[in-house]
């Protein structure tokens, strides 16, 4: 959870371009291999089921953890404890920006010294971020207090930030959250909750990235706007509305029920106007969540 | 009983959550797969097609999981329904329960959870023989 953090606070620090952070995102993806090592370590997988993914690799443009999991090599579970704990993200990440002149070393150390200071996060915390750590962090990208259940719009937040890791990658940044849409060419689906509160979730881009972001999650190779990138955000909403529920539900004893996620359609801007909406930014784009509860 | 007789239904509106499911019980040797979009299809489809296990997804259009899940135990009341949902809530899984499924399986789905589910199912129809 670090990477994405750091890169937001690099942004809100104006150390480094918008621009520069996506080519280092990108640069860095060629480096994600490195799971293996650590699956390796973590005496999840043997060296030859990692060679046998790289090799699936050149045929497959995918993570090595997502591999591994669909393989059966892992669990899902295993693979999210190792980019939990995955220290090598962030490292990477300034490696990345070093070596292309947008930082130089000493600025680069300096901006994590701050960081972690200003976060009180210790060595032990970044290569082990705990929750109420990271919870800290998720504070620091919005005020939640000013809406109007900031216990429950954090932990949705939270745990947004996590499925992504989880079942899209770990290379995005999210960026500062938003109150209304300008542009008019978005898809979208929503999904309506309903019980003892309820709320409205979209999950919306623009075409292109939609695709990209099917891509990702279904594992298929998808060129245009198809039944699949619809199943694929259909599906994405769903499931992490439903581990939400899962959780207030474990946590809050609040019950909640859920409708079914829409079909993809174009978004005209007041369905998500005053809804929190939170941007992700990928290599391949910006990906928007917005939840108004 | 031996995996590659066994018949099975996959019931979800999610084309993807189908897929992965297919893929998954494919991948344990079984190939009589039949697939339904929502809860009306499944009743359909168990008419006719008897399967051995269900696997039901609860939040559905049309008829959502519960009720088809209801319906079929109507038609069957020895049917195996496994509802795979990814809204595990204690009130869920309560009327899951209650309505008489065999398991719950919490999206997202465990492959090895299918194939221990397939398994018991097999070696508990061996036993009644």
């Amino acid at each position: 959870m670090f990477t994405q953090f750091f890169g937001n606070y690099l942004l809100n620090q104006k150390l480094i371009t918008p621009k520069q952070l996506i080519d280092a995102i990108q640069q860095k993806q060629e480096t994600r291999m490195k799971i293996g090592v650590l699956a390796i370590n973590a005496g999840y997988m043997t060296a030859s089921q990692v060679e046998r993914i790289h090799e699936l690799q050149s045929k497959i443009d995918k993570g090595l953890g997502d591999i591994a999991v669909e393989l059966g090599y892992m669990t899902a579970k295993q693979l999210s404890t190792l980019l939990d704990a995955q220290p090598v993200g962030y490292l990477l990440l300034g490696q990345t920006i070093v070596d292309k002149g947008y930082m130089t070393n000493s600025q680069f150390e300096s901006a994590i010294n701050s960081y972690k200071e200003k976060y009180s996060l210790s060595d032990e915390d970044i290569t082990n971020i705990e929750n109420s750590k990271s919870e800290k962090l998720i504070a620091s990208l919005f005020n939640f207090s000013n809406t109007s259940n900031p216990l429950l719009y954090k932990g949705f937040v939270s745990l947004l930030i996590k499925n992504f890791v989880r079942f899209v990658g770990d290379d995005f940044t999210p960026l500062e959250p938003e109150f209304s849409v300008q542009a008019v060419s978005y898809k979208t689906s929503s999904q309506n909750i309903n019980g003892e509160f309820s709320a409205l979730t979209h999950i919306f881009a623009e075409e292109k990235e939609l695709i990209q972001f099917a891509c990702r999650y279904s594992g298929e190779n998808i060129t245009e706007l198809d039944e699949y990138v619809e199943a694929s955000c259909q599906d994405f909403i769903n499931l992490h509305n439903g581990l939400f529920t899962v959780n207030v539900s474990n946590n809050q004893q609040i019950e909640l029920t859920l409708a079914p996620p829409t079909p993809l359609s174009d978004l005209s801007p007041n369905q998500v106007q005053g809804s929190l909406i939170l941007p992700f930014q990928f290599p391949f784009g910006i990906i928007r969540f917005a939840i108004s509860i | 009983m031996n995996i590659n007789e066994l018949k099975i239904l996959v019931c979800d509106d999610s084309l993807l959550a189908r897929k992965r499911l297919k893929d998954c019980i494919i991948s344990f040797g079984c190939s009589s797969i039949f697939e339904a979009a929502n809860g009306e299809e499944a009743i359909a489809q168990y008419n006719d097609n008897k399967p051995n296990l269900v696997f039901m997804d609860i939040v559905m259009p049309k008829k959502d999981g519960i009720e088809a899940l209801k319906d079929i135990l109507e038609i069957d009341s020895d049917a195996t329904v496994i509802m795979a949902s990814s809204v595990g809530t204690q009130s869920y899984l309560k009327d899951a329960i209650k309505a008489g499924a065999s398991d719950f399986i919490q999206k997202p789905i465990d492959n090895d959870r299918v194939k221990e589910i397939i398994n018991s199912y097999c070696s508990r129809e061996e036993e009644d023989i």
